[in-house]
This record gives structure tokens, sequence and C-alpha cells, in this order.
């Protein structure tokens, strides 16, 4: 696989034109052009067209897409017709999407936010903020070169090694870890921030918390975190305004 | 905020670009995670502890969003290194609340920035369809550096404009202490509030659930033990 490290570099500029039309599509072409470089000289015309379809619409998790990338070049090398690529392509973006965000958003992160939130709370400082950087961003690449591997071997077979792969698995044992580690953060950080504020002030800080949760639940996508604290505090500046 | 030199507000302002890339745009190494993003910021401003203890509100504040497909969310980086260099050099209960106030409307004002950059960029592919219909690898390697740069000049001008106004904030607002208190403490339970609420909605009713009650317990049990 000619032009294989400054794919993998490039993929991790894949959203880079994110947009509501071809969503990572122009990424996806940007970090195919060095996999596709041999095929100038082997095809030119096919190299064209697997140019077009390189920056055509695609969408998924970018930490997977290496596999989408992989697959779909190695069928351009293998001249299969061009309609079967795109259909390839098309029918990768939702179970990629799906999967990359179960492994990566839902899981991986909040567990490893999780846990440097705690060990922040006991003390750990600079040195849970780099064991996260560290231990995420191996994992990370880890990730991004065996699907640009995977992907490139399997080819128009990629959907079959990604329902061998270890991500199905992964998927299972990262979501119960996230919300253990999310579990163990939360009272932590609550300590941590409560501790020498007196109990007056600590059973103010819960009923708000408390009451956050439930007007979250009760209203659903309408009244956001953010817009919940927002209104929070304009409250509370208001009430020290008439009452000070 | 105490007084910043200028080679401080230049690296906060590197830093805030950086940081705003790498929420989508490039590398997505989590730097833009607030705990990073405040932690460095802090450090920066002479105060890591005040980063840390920004950095780790938003962050509660962060495990309430599921970036997943193209829903749209709040931009906590440039929000958060905004807010850590506010709250730097002051005792944080009273400095917290009013540097999350700031980074709370930092982090919509940045989400909505964003879509802003999404719709530069798509008019910006319209432009070049001819290009791209002809397999001009060209074509594809310009709009990836125009996406790249719109991005960076978002963070760049979101970090400066709260530069600014958290510099504005610290010369003329003066807030007592009970009330600076108060909105430290509501932003605390707000923030807890978003993380419960999250992890709440991420569990569903399985196993994941069980698990972040058995956390729960721990976490107690160690936050009384430490």
């Amino acid at each position: 696989m000619n032009g294989g490290w400054r794919a993998f570099l490039r993929l991790f500029a894949v959203q880079g034109t994110w947009n509501y039309e071809r969503m990572l599509g122009v990424g996806m072409g940007y970090a195919a052009e060095p996999l596709l470089d041999d095929l100038k000289s082997i095809d030119p015309v096919r190299h064209t067209e697997a140019v077009v379809r390189s920056a055509e619409f695609f969408n998924c998790n970018p930490n997977l897409a290496g596999l989408a990338l992989g697959a779909t070049v190695r069928a351009e090398y293998e001249a299969v017709p061009g309609a079967q690529i795109a259909r390839l392509r098309t029918a990768l973006c939702s179970p990629l999407g799906s999967l990359g965000d179960q492994l990566f958003w839902a899981g991986l992160i909040p567990a490893m936010v999780g846990l440097a939130l705690a060990a922040i709370a006991l003390g750990a400082r600079w040195w849970a903020v780099l064991g996260f950087l560290v231990l995420y961003n191996l994992a990370r690449g880890f990730t991004g070169i065996w699907a640009l591997r995977t992907g490139y071997d399997s080819g128009m077979k990629v959907g079959a090694a990604i329902a061998r792969s270890w991500i199905p698995a992964a998927i299972e044992r990262v979501g119960p870890a996230a919300g253990f580690a999310v579990g163990v953060a939360v009272p932590l950080v609550a300590a941590w921030y409560l501790r020498d504020i007196g109990a007056a002030g600590a059973l103010g800080t819960l009923a708000v918390a408390v009451t956050g949760v439930l007007v979250s639940r009760w209203y659903g996508a309408a009244l956001t975190a953010v817009r919940f604290a927002l209104v929070a505090i304009l409250l509370l500046v208001l009430f020290r305004g008439i009452f000070p | 905020m105490s007084e910043l030199p200028p080679h401080a507000a230049v690296l906060l302002l590197a830093w805030g670009t950086l940081v705003a890339l790498d929420l989508v745009s490039v590398p997505q190494a989590m730097i833009a995670r607030p705990v990073v993003a405040g932690a460095v910021a802090g450090w920066i401003a002479g105060d890591l502890d005040a980063g840390l203890r920004v950095g780790v509100l938003f962050e509660l504040f962060a495990l309430d969003v599921l970036p997943a497909g193209a829903v749209r969310y709040p931009d906590y980086g440039p929000a958060t290194v905004v807010a850590a260099v506010l709250a730097a050099n002051a005792p944080w209960q009273y400095a917290v609340g009013i540097s999350a106030a700031l980074g709370l409307v930092l982090a919509i004002l940045g989400g909505l920035t964003l879509q802003l950059v999404r719709r530069a960029n798509a008019r910006a592919i319209q432009q070049r369809a001819a290009a791209l219909a002809a397999g001009e690898g060209g074509a594809i390697r310009r709009l990836q550096y125009g996406g790249l740069l719109r991005d960076a000049l978002r963070g760049t001008a979101l970090t400066a404009l709260g530069l600014a106004a958290a510099w504005a904030i610290s010369e003329y607002s003066r807030l007592e202490r009970a009330t600076a208190l108060g909105l430290t403490l509501v932003a605390v339970g707000c923030a807890l509030s978003a993380a419960i609420g999250g992890a709440l909605r991420s569990a569903g009713r399985g196993a994941r659930l069980r698990w972040l009650g058995a956390g729960l317990v721990v976490g107690l049990v160690l936050a009384v033990l430490a």
C-alpha cells in the first residue's frame, strides 16, 4: 500500500471541510490522494474517476474512516465497477458511524474522561491530563492504523472483516466501563468542589444539581444543560440584585 | 484575572485556535476537551489550579454532549480557555462562577460559528463543483486547506473576543463576595446535573445503568475516605 502513512496522517484532518452537503466527502478525497497516486500510471482514466468518487458524499465516525478509505481504494485498484464502489461507500456510512460513535464518543472518551476527572479530584493534577491525552491518542492511533490496513486488505469484503474484528466485543465492554468511570467521577468531583464550602452551600449546590437533572429529563432537548445553567445564573443575579 | 504579559496573551490566542481546530477539523487529539484546554490555559496564565477547576467544570458540561453524526453542540474549547484566564490568580470559590457564565455564553457562540464555517465550506465546494467533477486533485487540496483556515480563523476570533470580554469583566465588574460565591455554587450544581443527565441518557436501562450505579457508590465511598 504505497502512500499509506501519508493517507493515515491525512485522515487526522478528514473533517477539515465538514459541511452539510458532502459531510466528510472532501476530507476522504484528500486522504485518498496519496493512495491513488499509483493508479495514475496504471490507468489514468480510472484514476480520474476514482478521484471524483473519493470526494463524493460520505459520513461516518472519523476514527473508523480508514476502513472505508482502504476498502474503496483497494476496490479501485481491482477495477471493481464504479457503481459498486459508490454503493459500498454508501453502505458503510451508517455502520461505521454507529460503531465509531459507540466505541469512541459513548465509550472510550467518557470512560477516560471519567478516570481523568476522578484522578484530578484525588490530587493527580497534570498527570491525569497527560495520562488521558497519551492513552486516548495511543488507542486512536492504533485504531486508525488498523482501520486503514484492514480496509485495504479486505476491499469489497470489508463488512465481513468488521464483523469478525475486535470492534463489536470492545463496544460491549467499553460502554459499561464508561458508565462506571463517570459514576465514580461525579461524587469525587462534587466533593472536590464542595469540601470547604460549608453545609448550606453544599446542600444548595446539590439541590441545583437535582433540579437540573429533573428539569432536563422533563423538558428533554428543549432545555439543554447550558440553557438551564444560564437561566439559573441569571435568576441568581436577579435575586441578588433585588435582595442584596 | 491578573494583568497578562503580551507573550502570555499571544500563547493563549494560539492555544485557543488549536483547541478550536481540534474539536472537529484537525487532529481531534482531544486537546479540545475542557479538562485539557483549561489546564493548559491556566498554566499559561500562571495558575494551573484555576485552569483545572474551570476545566473540570466545563468537562462536566461536555459529558452531556454526544457529538454523533451531524448533531449541533456548544464549542467548549475556546470558552474554557477564556474562562480559565478570567479565573486565574483569584480565589476559585469567587472566580469560577463568573468565569463559567462568560464561558457558557462563548460556548454557545462557538457552536453557532461552527455552523457558519460549515455553510462556508459548502459554498466553497459548490464554487468548485466543476473541478471536483473533473477529478482535479488540486481542487480537493485547496478546499481542504480553505476549510482548515476558516476553522482556525473562527478559533482565533472566538478566543480574541473572549479574552477581550474577560478583560472587560475583570476591569469593570465588581461582584460582592456572596454573589460571586453563589454564582460558583450554581455553576457547579448545573455542571453536576449536566454530567449526571448525560450519563443517565447514555446508560439507558441496560447493564450500563447498573455499572453507572456501581460507579456512583464507589465514588461516594472514595469521596468520604479521601
